[in-house]
């Protein structure tokens, strides 16, 4: 692969598994929070 | 009697016997660090690395001496070192270095850094403006990338390419742990370009602001609120990230897990291991680093003439990032409208010295604006992408040609 081609496929990795961990975040913050909640009605 | 004088005054002596080239650049390089310790004094640049660089700088510039075999040398330390009883008996005679061969030159120092600045992190602001602030966080990286590029095509070989091109990430650690394992002959110059930069980030990304974001934009203040978020929930998805990075990424693992260590220790209320990270272990890591620093600017060393090639993309991997964080808080704008565009530097990692620089923006055209949380929030995502990138640069490099 050739470095310009390598430039776009590493900075688009990057960027998925930054969503990923940033979806990763929401999903249990989410959980979470809503099971407190629950748990305080 | 010149010969006695050179004797007795090794210092002194050695800049008549030296190379004239390495005889000037020790000078010049006195001189330097004298500048860079006076700024760090008057607060232009960042104190916490620039006394003791600057200082570290003027010793091993000025410490010269005539050692045996008719060599000429320090006794600081002596990097270049490898065969272990070579090292063994150098560790008698050079005071700093045990700290360079057990905490430098294998990354504990910039792990260690990485505990301090994750015992300081407020994770919580993240879930303000989640998607916002990872937007701004990727789009603030395309200085690395971008330079990447760049420094390939000037004829860097692809590691030390990708090495100076972790400047763009604006974390100095980041750039410490790359350049060692990609690029283990320009570490040096690399780390030192990146705190240099680093800390003339505070007197050069205004301009940049001034000249991406108009007034009327700047003055915006984001309606925003911070959800509660117990600290369980967030001592929870604390440790599942640090799995999920370890386990997608295990060569940045050190960091990620001294990072999310930090964070960690935070929200279990850990009083007195935070207190020794944020107070002790950081500051002290901050003092050595900066220290080491200084003493690896041997005039040799920065003589290498790759050292002008990486001093031109230091300064062009910030620029870009800062660009990108800029357009990253523009794109934002224009789909949420709830957004001041100035949000986007924060996405350059340089913690948490960006994020007051968008909170000084904003606060310079409307006075009662707040969106320092937002700034942190995308600060501390700039980390998480820095690590990111910085990962898959060292797990996948090998596929360039």
């Amino acid at each position: 692969m050739d470095v310009v081609k390598y430039a776009f496929f590493s900075y688009g990795l990057t960027a998925v598994i930054s969503l990923l961990v940033m979806g990763v975040i929401v999903v249990i913050s989410k959980a979470l929070g809503n099971t407190e909640e629950q748990k305080e009605m | 009697m010149l010969e006695t004088v050179i004797q007795l005054f090794p210092g002194i002596g050695s800049l008549f016997v030296q190379d004239t080239t390495i005889a000037f650049a020790r000078v010049f390089l006195i001189l330097f660090g004298f500048a860079l310790a006076y700024f760090g004094f008057t607060r232009a640049l960042e104190p916490l690395i620039m006394v003791p660089m600057g200082i570290g700088m003027i010793a091993i510039n000025s410490g010269v001496l005539f050692l045996q075999a008719g060599n000429i040398g320090t006794i600081f330390l002596d990097p270049l070192v490898e065969q272990p009883d070579v090292l063994v008996n150098i560790m008698q005679v050079n005071f700093l270095q045990p700290i360079y061969n057990f905490m430098f030159s294998n990354g504990l120092i910039a792990c260690l850094v990485f505990f301090g600045i994750g015992s300081m992190s407020e994770i919580g602001f993240i879930l303000a403006r989640p998607w916002s602030c990872m937007t701004v966080a990727i789009f603030a990286e395309m200085g690395t990338f971008v330079t990447l590029v760049i420094g390939a095509k000037m004829g860097l070989p692809i590691g030390e390419a990708a090495a100076v091109a972790t400047i763009g990430g604006a974390d100095g650690p980041m750039v410490l742990f790359t350049s060692l394992m990609l690029a283990p002959k320009l570490f040096v110059p690399i780390s030192i370009i990146a705190y240099l930069y680093l800390s003339l980030t505070y007197a050069g990304y205004p301009y940049i602001i001034r000249l991406l974001v108009p007034k009327k934009y700047r003055a915006m203040d984001v309606e925003v609120e911070i959800p509660q978020v117990s600290k369980k929930a967030k001592f929870i998805f604390t440790i599942s990230i640090c799995a999920l990075l370890c386990l997608l990424l295990p060569v940045a693992a050190p960091l990620i897990m001294s990072f999310f260590l930090g964070v960690a220790i935070k929200e279990a209320e850990i009083n007195p291991y935070q207190e020794l990270l944020e107070n002790t272990l950081l500051y002290a890591s901050t003092l050595f680093l900066g220290l080491l620093l200084g003493t690896l600017c041997e005039a040799q060393t920065l003589l290498n003439p790759k050292v002008a090639i990486l001093l031109v993309l230091g300064i062009t991997a910030l620029a870009i990032s800062a660009v990108g964080g800029l357009l990253g808080g523009w794109l934002v704008y224009f789909v949420t409208k709830n957004y001041n565009p100035v949000l986007g530097i924060a996405g350059v990692s340089c913690v948490p010295t960006t994020a007051k620089l968008a909170q000084y923006a904003v606060e310079e055209e409307n006075p009662f604006a707040m969106v320092l949380p937002l700034a942190m929030g995308a600060n501390i995502c700039g980390v998480i992408v820095s690590a990111i990138a910085t990962g898959v640069f060292v797990s996948t490099l090998f596929i360039v040609k």
